[in-house]
């Protein structure tokens, strides 16, 4: 399958696009049919966010626009001019984790670490939300990604300590 | 070109002007082709910004949904089987991207949205900058596979649904969420007491079963005339065998989602779709 990483066809026309990108004003040019994915990883360096199945299946390439959970391979890149994008290198200040990141680490939430990213945007934008949630909310607010080592166990424990720790 | 306009007539001004240029909104489905290498658009027109296309209104009979209404906002609407159906789409990030309009167009005979507004029947606006508006009942507005009325210069803009009937969902799949229809029913009582029956995956597009919603509005709703209807509905859906699951087994399942959901309207009536209107908080 041609993957939404592979080189585009290279007569596309370019579009400006300005966003704020973790708290950073971006002005870049993306071919128009480039994806947010590619336009995050490749055009503006940041490969933090993954990409698997490329057709909504999996939510490694989850990102927030306007704190909203949005997969970044379904939308193409011009859709987010003058939007607020947040991938998970926005996440940690510095050395200080996210208090969702060092939960995973806490509870070994990950194996091979693909889904991770895209796992942790999605509890980012539920906590966002709601600092008080059901555990059938935060079921769904997890539902979209998947874990091919299947460590959900774990990883959904991480989020409810988070939640815990934020609601206290 | 990346068009973003902000209002609807600059959208249809637009796509009257720029017959090649791929119109898109949540983009979910646009993206898959992209990804897949089926469509590299060159012109795009994103109505992503038109505000007015994202409300969700009630005039009082009617339910009026813009048509970049996302599944999240119909997540929150009164009506059960909308509701349903739209909580049924992918995860809650695509349900923040994919739209009502954007799941008619697309026309895929799993569009969960299109059953349950076959089901409750209703009108989807076509608009265009050199034509106005007209309004096509849903019922007509598949054609064929992935074919529908929509014309090349125009945009779906709104549907509009009766804001009462009781209604009923329910989608096989393989998972409980990020899941496409293996079969998805819809079933609807209207205020006028006719029943809409309509569902996903067991033909070239969305369906609805007329002679068995025919059979229905003979009433009452009892045991025996909901097994003559749901013997019925077997005959009007035309399933295929694929790697989801045999014809066979999706003609039985509209079987018993007819019988079960029916029934289930029977005994409950309306429990389930909420009095209070509650889609307008949604936007």
């Amino acid at each position: 399958m041609p993957s939404a990483l592979a080189p585009l066809p290279d007569d596309i026309p370019l579009t400006r696009i300005t966003c704020t990108i973790n708290g950073e004003q971006v002005v870049a040019d993306a071919p128009v049919d480039c994806t947010l994915l590619t336009f995050l990883r490749d055009i503006v360096g940041l490969t933090g966010t993954k990409g698997a199945c490329l057709e909504g299946e999996c939510g490694s390439c989850t990102v927030l626009i306007d704190g909203k959970p949005v997969t970044s391979c379904l939308m193409l890149a011009g859709q987010v001019n003058g939007r607020t994008i947040t991938t998970v290198e926005g996440l940690a200040d510095g050395d200080a984790l996210d208090v969702i990141q060092e939960k995973f680490v806490e509870t070994g939430a990950a194996q091979c670490g693909y889904c991770t990213p895209g796992l942790i945007m999605s509890a980012r934008a539920l906590l966002n939300d709601n600092p008080s949630i059901s555990e059938s909310e935060l079921l769904t607010a997890l539902e979209g990604n998947i874990c091919r080592c299947t460590g959900y166990a774990s990883i959904v424990e991480a989020v409810r300590r988070a939640h815990r720790e934020l609601k206290s | 070109m990346f068009h973003q306009p902000v209002d609807i007539e600059t959208a249809l001004r637009l796509r009257g002007e720029r017959p090649d240029a791929t119109v898109v909104n949540g983009c979910t489905d646009v993206s898959v082709a992209r990804n897949h290498g089926m469509l590299h658009p060159r012109e795009v027109i994103d109505l992503s910004r038109i505000a007015s296309l994202k409300t969700i209104e009630h005039d009082g009979d009617n339910l009026l949904i813009g048509a970049g209404a996302t599944f999240a906002q119909l997540g929150k609407c009164h009506l059960k089987a909308l509701r349903e159906a739209a909580l049924s789409v992918a995860g809650p990030a695509i349900r923040n991207q994919g739209t009502i309009g954007g799941n008619l167009v697309t026309a895929s005979p799993a569009g969960d949205g299109c059953v349950a507004l076959l089901a409750m029947g209703g009108d989807v606006e076509l608009a265009s900058a050199a034509r106005g508006s007209r309004w096509v009942d849903v019922r007509a507005f598949f054609l064929g596979y992935r074919k529908t009325e929509l014309a090349g210069d125009e945009l779906v803009t709104r549907v509009r649904v009766p804001y009462n009937p009781v209604t009923r969902w329910y989608k096989i799949g393989k998972r409980g969420a990020v899941n496409i229809s293996l079969v998805c029913a819809a079933v609807a009582r209207r205020t006028d007491g006719s029943f809409g029956l309509a569902y996903g995956c067991v033909g070239p597009i969305p369906l609805f079963a007329p002679k068995a919603e025919r059979v229905l509005a003979r009433g009452p709703l009892t045991d025996a005339l909901i097994a003559e209807a749901a013997d019925v509905v077997e005959s009007e859906v035309a399933p295929i065998d694929d790697h989801r699951g045999s014809a066979d087994y999706r003609r039985a399942m509209c079987r018993t989602l007819t019988t079960r959901l029916l029934a289930d309207i029977a005994k409950n009536g309306d429990q389930g779709d909420a009095d209070a209107f509650s889609a307008g908080a949604a936007a």
